[in-house]
């Protein structure tokens, strides 16, 4: 399923006045057709008439690369703060009305982004448009809200970290590869600064952050263009643009040792966490490495599955990521150990399978395998209107481009054998490696009982 | 949106064609699930549909994964506790090539001793893996202390003692009593059409194993007395895992949707009772919900919080107070009519996909539900009163008699739970690492 390039539209829907029609592009067997009202909101429509269902997403700008040390996880203690009060509505009856009216709704944040979403039965509508509207610009911030949503996601970080061992190694890893970028610290924040935010912080991040100028909003579902812009028009145009501030960023220094750090969890077999240093989501590296790490991980028939799994017997799980980061992040390889085989010995199988496709070109069979894979993985992610939404608001985000799935799997297609060596050889470096080793309390001469917890402060060694 | 239903050779197939997107979901279920492993051989039927892939029509297991790979294809086995099956997707271009595969997996499995060793050793690898979640361990003491010896307290994964000793015969065995069209319904969604469907399921029938489908009754699980704690003990935990349960409703139930609405009152939701008070009062625990399983025959009701290792007491005795209440008074009118109305707006997302409302078609099925559980499941909720609602609660979710599931560290926690717990009839310790 290939679509062309965006094209000017002559043919988009005929618009209120207040709106600018950007442009119309091909997506998923319709188009997505892109707005903008003049204090900066972008509006991407993609009617989907399969279901008497819609999708109302509204991305922003803003993750925890955009945090400060000290104020680490304020993005996401902000994304839990949006279900709270507003000027207009009572604290808990923002999810009331969602609730009585049969919606989902949820939201997300991460490095470089924080989503918002409400799927509703399509007569709905109405009630979306004016809940974000509200919430974007009328939120109330106060000492009991923020105090409650501050234990509250203590509790989440002890669930999805603290107790959780892959969770631990993740924030270990990042801690380790990234030393200067705001990478190195996780979205929910350390613990100590979770517990220290004010609702002056907050108020702060809001005015900056949350304004038309700083979102997307993606309606897709059974619904007419002309009509929802008439309403979204009328429900956000007054808010005004916000003055975001210049990105203030240090990139990450080239990395010229490699780093390790081993941990000890109550867990029955070791993990390894390796990861080198990767390219930034734009970069056009980043599909070549996606591919080559569909080769190495995706499915069984995939080397290290083959190898690491089924021949030498030595791992039940493995997995492989390149990072979807606004800046360079890393290509990761998680792998966990079947007893008795250990860390170490894991590694050095793993690091043979790295050196292997720097070495020779992988196999045209393999390459053809790997490209099938990724284009079902795109059809599988579009069957719902909330899935197309997600593509939508996600590619527009990252890259300014609502179809950029689309561009992405032409991109794939034309990747080479000797494109992915020479990638290989580019990013899967001994020097930018990075390392956590989980190992199983009992394991290894020096474990005792305050073993995790010492480990747990992730001392590098270089 | 016009689900077509055919019989095949006496198999029930669903279709339902959406050509918008250029792939075909399939399901192959079976109405035998894990509680249909024979005693003492817990996780028989999952080893048996992983061991499909295993090599299947001349090909072995790396080269039957390249194929579907290859195709553009994904499979995926499932095994619950009353069915099972095998999931698979496809771009719909490679369809016909791609079905030689599944009836070639389904119809002719190798299932060689050498795969059969690996299958076996990664499976307990992976339940000795599954011990680092808490969430896993808190749901496998609910489930063992809900039903104890009944089919329903057998794992569908199995225990790394009942693996141990399966091999190929029993592989060979289960493949040829559970795969058999007489046991099997088949869903399609997707860019398919019924002739198209119908065809290639007539084909892959004609390769399964012949026979009866095999006996997949129930007996009714039996409600201990008391309330039970399963507190299982696991080291450095600042977060504890926490189940609350007993047994619940089934579909055929008078009762069902009356309790399906006051559940959700209870705990169905984001601003129902328990997260109200656990969370956004509190703070105590990120989630906290309540929720009633589906099975074949009865299965449970049960609530879900983690709440940190200093508030655990606490907030396992605010929800038992939570539950004694709602035993007692039941729902309001306007709890009923709110989530009432929430439960049958949100059905839309329940059915907003080809391949849901195939799922849902097949559970009606595997599931014995009643045929029109799904297609007037809006007018079922929209019929429950209070009266009704209250009357389940009352029949269904005595507090006096409850598994109370902890996974905690026993040295520092132990007495506070039991403390927190009145009328505690008994404790059981379990390692976090036991079979």
């Amino acid at each position: 399923m290939t679509q062309p390039m965006a094209t000017p539209s002559t043919s988009a829907p005929s618009a209120p006045a207040e709106w600018v029609h950007l442009t119309s592009i091909p997506f998923a067997g319709g188009t997505v057709e892109r707005y903008r009202l003049p204090n900066g909101l972008l509006v991407l429509l993609h009617e989907d008439h399969s279901a008497p269902v819609v999708t109302y997403h509204t991305w922003f700008r803003v993750g925890s690369r955009h945090e400060k040390p000290g104020k680490t996880g304020l993005a996401h203690l902000f994304e839990h703060l949006m279900f709270n009060e507003t000027e207009g509505l009572k604290a808990g009856e923002f999810d009331k009305k969602l609730e009585e009216n049969g919606a989902e709704s949820n939201a997300a944040t991460w490095v470089d982004w924080t989503y918002y979403y409400e799927s509703l039965p399509k007569e709905r509508l109405d009630l979306a448009i004016k809940l974000e509207s509200e919430r974007m610009s009328r939120l109330v911030l106060r000492e009991p809200q923020v105090a409650s949503e501050k234990d509250v996601v203590a509790n989440e970080r002890r669930y999805r970290v603290d107790d959780d061992v892959e969770g631990a190694a993740s924030e270990v890893l990042y801690k380790t590869a990234f030393t200067v970028h705001p990478y190195h610290w996780p979205t929910i924040g350390w613990m100590e600064d979770i517990l220290a935010f004010t609702p002056e912080d907050c108020l702060n991040f809001y005015r900056t952050f949350y304004a038309p100028n700083n979102a997307v909003v993606v309606v897709c579902g059974d619904v007419r263009a002309k009509a929802v812009l008439g309403k979204i028009a009328k429900a956000y145009a007054h808010i005004p643009a916000s003055h975001i501030p210049p990105e203030d960023i240090q990139p990450e220094p080239p990395q010229r040792e490699p780093r390790e750090v081993t941990l000890k969890k109550p867990t029955t077999s070791a993990k390894v966490y390796v990861a080198f240093r990767g390219p930034a989501f734009g970069d056009v590296d980043h599909a070549t490495l996606t591919v080559l790490n569909e080769i190495l991980f995706g499915g069984r028939a995939s080397r290290a599955h083959r190898i690491l799994v089924s021949e030498k017997e030595m791992a039940t799980d493995i997995r492989g990521w390149v990072s979807t980061f606004t800046h360079p992040g890393l290509y990761e390889m998680n792998v966990t150990a079947r007893p008795p085989h250990g860390a170490e010995e894991l590694e050095r199988e793993l690091y043979a399978i790295v050196e292997a496709v720097k070495a020779e070109v992988v196999t045209q069979e393999e390459l053809d395998r790997a490209k099938a894979r990724l284009e079902l993985s795109l059809l599988q992610s579009l069957d719902t209107a909330g899935g197309k939404a997600e593509q939508m608001g996600f590619y527009e985000t990252m890259l300014g481009d609502p179809a950029g799935a689309f561009r992405r799997l032409e991109a794939y297609q034309r990747v080479t054998v000797g494109e992915i060596r020479t990638a290989a050889r580019r990013y899967l470096q001994t020097e930018s490696r990075s390392v956590v080793r989980v190992l199983p309390e009992e394991e290894g001469p020096d474990a005792d009982a305050d073993g995790a917890s010492d480990a747990a402060e992730g001392e590098v060694a270089e | 949106m016009t689900i077509e239903r055919l019989e095949v050779a006496g198999t029930p197939v669903v279709v339902e064609r959406d050509p918008r997107i250029p792939l075909v979901s399939m399901s192959f279920m079976f109405r035998t699930g894990g509680a249909s492993d024979p005693q003492g051989k817990d996780g028989l039927l999952r080893l048996m549909l992983r061991g499909l892939r295993r090599g299947s029509g001349g090909r072995d297991a790396l080269a039957f994964e390249a194929a579907v790979d290859a195709l553009g294809g994904e499979m995926s086995a499932e095994v619950f506790t009353s069915s099972c099956g095998v999931h698979a997707q496809v771009i719909s271009r490679n369809l016909e090539p791609f079905m030689e595969l599944v009836g070639q997996m389904l119809g002719d499995p190798r299932f060689p001793e050498e795969d059969v060793r690996r299958l076996r050793q990664e499976s307990i690898a992976e339940i000795v893996d599954a011990r680092d979640s808490d969430r896993e361990l808190a749901n496998l003491a609910l489930r063992r202390g809900l039903f104890g010896a009944h089919p329903f307290g057998r794992l569908a994964a199995g225990r790394v003692s009942t693996l141990e000793k399966l091999g190929r015969g029993d592989l060979v065995a289960a493949h040829q009593a559970h795969v058999r069209a007489a046991n099997m319904v088949v869903g399609f969604a997707g860019d398919i059409t019924a002739e198209v469907a119908a065809r290639i399921t007539e084909k892959l029938i004609a390769g399964l194993p012949a026979g009866p489908a095999p006996e997949s009754a129930l007996p009714e699980p039996v409600q201990a007395k008391g309330r039970r704690l399963f507190f299982v003990d696991k080291p450095e935990r600042s977060q504890t895992q926490v189940l609350v349960g007993r047994l619940g409703t089934h579909a055929r139930d008078v009762d069902h949707f009356p309790l399906v609405v006051a559940n959700a009152a209870f705990g169905g939701t984001f601003t129902a009772r328990l997260m109200r008070e656990v969370r956004s009062k509190r703070g105590w625990s990120y989630g906290a919900y309540a929720r009633l399983a589906l099975e074949r025959a009865r299965h449970s009701f049960s609530m879900w919080t983690f709440p940190a290792a200093e508030s655990a007491a606490e907030c396992l005795a605010l929800e038992l107070e939570l539950l004694g209440a709602f035993y007692k008074e039941g729902i309001t009118e306007k709890e009923r009519s709110f989530f009432g109305k929430y439960l049958s707006r949100s059905f839309a997302f329940d059915i907003d996909t080809a391949q849901k409302r195939i799922g849902q078609a097949l559970d009606v099925d595997t599931l014995d539900l009643p045929a029109d559980f799904y297609s007037s499941y809006r007018a079922h909720l929209d019929a429950v009163t209070r009266e009704q609602a209250n009357e389940a609660v009352r029949a269904r979710l005595s507090p006096d008699d409850l598994v109370i599931a902890v996974v905690g560290t026993q040295a520092t926690l132990l007495d506070a739970v039991q403390k927190a717990i009145p009328d505690l009839a008994e404790t059981t310790i379990v390692p976090f690492d036991a079979d």
